[in-house]
């Protein structure tokens, strides 16, 4: 007997758990996928006859998608395969399937594919050497251009007693989910079946329907146990494939990637370059201004949603009267950027980070004290005029700081403690829709969401009705459903799935309590108890079981069935502010501080995590364990984009380390004692006024381990990763 | 991965003819497969045949006298865990312990190493440092190769047609230490690593350099100079910058040859003190 806060740790310890990879079907065929051997080319001929001579075999490509699609046409922006141009490494330009694994692999070899080289655009530098001095040309590969700003910059900026400036550079890094993407396809009855190892299921059918040019109701997703997501799952990837070699092979189709082909396919966070200049006067800042070239590999000019985003976390959390921000999105022969936890957060809260470290010692400052007085607090209002509401930035500061100022007192030579902090919204915006079915022994919840591994379905769904009608969580389960019998939701990301979906459960259940209540009679709250095995509904002294309240029609279909649903609040930023792009407000205003300490070995750049301390403003704790194990995982993650984790690209732009040897997530020999603490009392934007603890936890790390190098060594980094290599250079520069 | 024949021939005669019987590249030796397995993986090896040797009798580890000879396809878990070897060889438990993790410890063995003969190997080094004897075994009979004659280039070794490593035996305890370089310290491949010994017997000291190409080597420019089994600073000093000179220390996608350079010194300098600390300990 497995005992866990965990229910689905039992299934998973024993393996009977069923992931994406251990889909199976009788006369299952083997999928595979030919993927480009170059950056950027020019696809003159793709040969499928060898692979199609081979037993079992079938082979396809953009030729033949007419036919299978019988004559319907996806989004000609997202062809499944590269026709006449490749545009990245690992672009997919045939896929085939066959009667065994081996044999797929075999005819994905025997495609040939001609591609005569085209010039590479590699690295966003190399673009615009006398960037930001001289202006961007109009011909530049840009995929947006974003620009907002209040006040007049150029004047606060000459003004300013004093000013600070500086570049940073942040790196590409992967999601490095532990399962590797990987679905079933089956054509059946006219509809198109997809079980698949995924964060959205209804995310993934509104891309297939896109990219195929195939009606949502003709399309049925389910899910599996998800072996990790990071934002890596948030939309399809195999999908089409496997349905497009399903139809081709009359017979369903597994797809399931390497590692290697999941780090070449990958959409992600992809490196940036950010100047940033900041004017001070008499301890207070008068004006910022930030630049950013942000690599965005080959999104579509529209479809960058990323650096919108990611300038508006390059204001950071504090307040700052005039402002200029301008980020250009460049296009380069990469994968599309994609969501990777917190996508680019944790980057730019190095970048903000670091810089007012700088500013606060350039006016002989503590920085901890120079944030004091800056951070947002509630009722203030954020750079781009939103205001701001409950927001614990300050209190978990406050104690951070406390904990940095004893740490530092024991640090021996060579240790050094450093302070970052970190903020996140709770992504309520998307919607989603939850059911519930009270029965006589129990309440169900039914999702099409699938649990990640975070333990947000799992646990905390089941958390949400525990608290929105009393009964125990012995007595509630979810249960899992396929796109054409689930609820909607938008997905498992963006910290929303106890934030969005954990209201919509709320509101189920109360809805259900409601309908009970008008059958019980009675006064007050309503609360529902376990009896034995028997659901007891109470209201003041009325006391009756669920059983003898049900409808002889709801006893028949197992229970009261009763909807809610969640729509975020509007929220909005001042839109005169903006020149030109997309800027996002905030649903809600999530903080965090971290410490760590850290001890720098001079002679090698060697840097090794002591111990590490981090406190969040969560709104209200929905379940503790799960909570902290979040936290624990975030910092793990980010402790790898601090120190070790980099996807490196040649010139001519193949990923150099599409593998975990040399692309390098933490080892358990890494991980630091971390000790966890909760700040309550700010409420968010989820249930009981809960705030999301997804990405949150990743995002102060590389700031706060930055700030604890600089703390050892008098130095400041200004790139990331912080490897020994790195370490030792800038050592040995200063 | 291709598909491939694994036997398992339960001598050493059999598995020789197996192998002999086969073309270069048709047919390769399995002593653990930690290594081979990703040049399967990637296609970059598609042998017809393995010949596994987990069925010689060569899992073993005995001292005989002041000598210590291991068994080719003794796991390194199992060497790692043999009583006194921390004591007497503190270089090679160190190598050991830098191997991957200890699952992959549990498959990977001394001989498999010393076949593929990786250029970033952790236990080459040592194995030169402690010049160390292979003991090989093939279709003309058997013979013995002091390590350094034994490596070659990059995954080159004097291995001919058809013949295995048997053991690998170690003359003489030695005060040594080995210290390695690496982005992460687990589970990785080391940018640059330094071991050093020190001879009782001719009261000399080895020392070589791993983690650069082709393969790794004994400089013995960065060891005449030091003197005794407790060198002087300025013997160490000379050491150190005679070691930073070597011209394997180039660039490439681990580490540059900038940083190579900085970085031998200082491992050199940590490792001969160690391993001085280590004889003054004996002594």
């Amino acid at each position: 007997m497995i005992r866990s806060f965990r229910p689905d740790a039992g299934a998973k310890l024993a393996g009977t758990a069923g992931f994406g990879y251990d889909l199976d079907r009788p006369g299952m065929r083997f999928g595979a996928l030919v993927l480009a051997a170059r950056a950027h080319g020019r696809l003159d001929s793709v040969d499928l006859a060898p692979a199609r001579a081979l037993p079992g075999v079938v082979a396809i490509a953009a030729d033949d998608l007419s036919t299978l699609l019988d004559g319907a046409h996806g989004d000609p922006e997202r062809p499944p395969f590269a026709s006449r141009e490749v545009m990245y490494d690992g672009q997919p330009i045939a896929a085939v399937a066959a009667p065994t694994l081996a044999g797929a692999r075999a005819a994905a070899a025997a495609v040939v594919a001609t591609l005569a080289p085209l010039p590479v655009v590699a690295d966003l530098e190399s673009v615009f050497p006398e960037w930001p001095e001289a202006p961007i040309a109009s011909s530049a590969p840009i995929a947006a251009h974003v620009h907002a700003r209040r006040g007049d910059v150029d004047r606060a900026l000459r003004e300013a007693a004093t000013v600070v400036r500086g570049t940073y550079r942040t790196s590409g890094v992967h999601q490095v989910a532990l399962e590797p993407h990987a679905c079933l396809a089956e054509v059946r009855d006219g509809l198109w079946h997809v079980t698949t190892s995924t964060q959205s299921p209804f995310g993934v059918r509104e891309d297939v329907a896109g990219i195929l040019g195939i009606p949502e109701r003709s399309i049925v997703v389910d899910g599996t146990w998800v072996g990790g997501g990071f934002g890596g799952k948030g939309a399809s990837l195999v999908e089409p494939y496997a349905l497009l070699l399903a139809r081709a092979a009359g017979a369903p189709v597994r797809l399931a990637l390497t590692y290697r082909e999941a780090f070449r396919l990958g959409r992600t966070t992809l490196p940036s370059v950010v100047r940033m200049e900041t004017g001070v006067t008499d301890g207070a800042i008068v004006a910022r201004r930030v630049r950013l070239l942000l690599d965005v590999g080959t999104s579509l000019p529209g479809r960058d949603f990323a650096t919108g985003y990611a300038i508006g976390f390059l204001l950071g959390p504090y307040r700052t009267p005039a402002f200029e921000v301008e980020g250009y999105a460049v296009r380069t022969h990469k994968p599309p950027f994609g969501p990777h936890r917190a996508p680019y957060a944790p980057q730019a809260a190095f970048v903000v980070e670091s810089h007012l470290n700088e500013v606060a010692r350039a006016i002989g400052e503590d920085p901890a004290a120079f944030r004091a007085r800056h951070v947002l607090a509630e009722g203030d209002r954020t750079a781009l005029g939103q205001e701001v509401s409950a927001f614990g930035l300050s209190e978990v500061l406050r104690r951070a700081t406390a904990v940095r100022d004893a740490w530092r007192r024991d640090a021996g030579p060579g240790r050094g403690v450093g302070l970052g902090l970190g903020f996140w919204a709770t992504n309520t915006g998307a919607g989603g829709e939850a059911r519930v079915l009270l029965s006589p022994t129990g309440l169900e919840i039914v999702q099409g969401e699938r649990e990640i591994g975070s333990g947000s379905v799992a646990v905390g769904l089941v958390a949400a009705a525990e608290r929105s009608t009393g009964l125990p969580r012995d007595a509630i389960r979810v249960t899992y459903r396929d796109t054409s019998a689930a609820p909607f939701d938008a997905g498992v990301f963006g910290s929303r799935t106890v934030g969005a979906l954990g209201q919509a459960v709320d509101a189920a259940c109360r809805a259900a309590l409601a309908a009970l209540g008008d059958r019980l009679g009675g006064a007050g709250e309503l609360r529902l108890e376990l009896e034995g095995d028997e659901v007891v509904a109470i209201r003041g002294t009325a006391r009756r079981p669920v059983r003898s309240l049900l409808t002889p029609e709801e006893r028949r279909d197992g229970g009261l069935a009763a909807d809610g649903r969640h729509t975020g609040a509007p929220r909005t930023i001042d839109e005169s502010l903006v020149v030109e792009g997309g800027f996002y407000p905030y649903q809600d205003f999530t903080g965090a501080a971290h410490v760590a300490e850290v001890d720098v070995d001079r002679e090698t750049g060697a840097v090794r995590v002591v111990r590490y301390a981090a406190f969040h403003d969560v709104g209200v704790v929905v379940d503790r364990p799960t909570a902290t194990a979040q936290i624990e995982g975030g910092i793990v993650m980010g402790l790898g984009a601090a120190l070790t984790e980099e996807s490196i690209w040649s010139d001519d732009g193949r990923l150099l380390n599409p593998g975990l040897l040399d692309y390098r997530i933490p080892t358990l020999g890494e991980v630091p004692p971390i000790d966890v603490t909760f700040v309550e009392g700010f409420a968010g934007a989820g249930p009981f006024g809960a705030k999301g603890l997804g990405e949150p936890p990743i995002i102060p790390v590389p700031a706060t381990i930055a700030a604890a190098i600089r703390d050892a060594t008098g130095v400041s980094l200004t790139e990331l990763p912080f490897t020994p290599e790195r370490v030792a250079r800038a050592l040995k520069r200063a | 991965m291709a598909s491939f024949h694994v036997s398992a021939p339960p001598t050493a005669e059999e598995a020789v003819r197996e192998l002999a019987s086969g073309a270069p590249g048709e047919v390769a030796v399995l002593a653990g497969g930690t290594d081979l397995l990703l040049d399967l993986d990637e296609g970059r090896a598609r042998p017809a045949r393995l010949v596994s040797l987990r069925n010689l009798p060569w899992r073993t580890v005995v001292w005989d006298g002041a000598e210590l000879v291991v068994g080719s396809t003794l796991p390194l878990r199992a060497l790692e865990t043999v009583a006194g070897l921390g004591e007497r060889h503190p270089a090679l438990f160190e190598a050991v312990r830098a191997v991957g993790g200890v699952a992959l410890r549990h498959r990977a063995t001394l001989g498999g190493n010393l076949g593929r003969s990786a250029p970033a190997s952790d236990l080459l080094p040592v194995l030169l440092a402690l010049d160390a004897e292979v003991d090989l075994v093939g279709p003309g009979g058997a013979r013995s190769l002091p390590v350094d004659r034994f490596l070659r280039a990059s995954r080159e070794t004097a291995l001919g047609r058809g013949e295995l490593i048997r053991a690998v035996r170690l003359p003489e305890p030695r005060p040594s230490a080995y210290l390695w370089q690496r982005v992460r310290p687990a589970n990785d491949i080391s940018q640059l690593s330094v071991a050093a010994a020190y001879s009782p017997s001719d009261r000399r000291w080895r020392v070589a350099l791993g983690g650069v190409p082709p393969r790794p080597v004994l400089v013995p420019e960065a060891s005449t100079p030091l003197d005794g089994p407790a060198p002087s600073p300025a013997a160490v000093a000379a050491g150190a910058r005679r070691i930073a000179e070597h011209p394997a220390l180039v660039s490439d996608r681990r580490a540059s040859d900038e940083y190579r350079r900085g970085l031998v010194g200082v491992l050199y300098t940590r490792c001969v003190r160690a391993a001085a600390r280590r004889a003054g300990a004996a002594a």
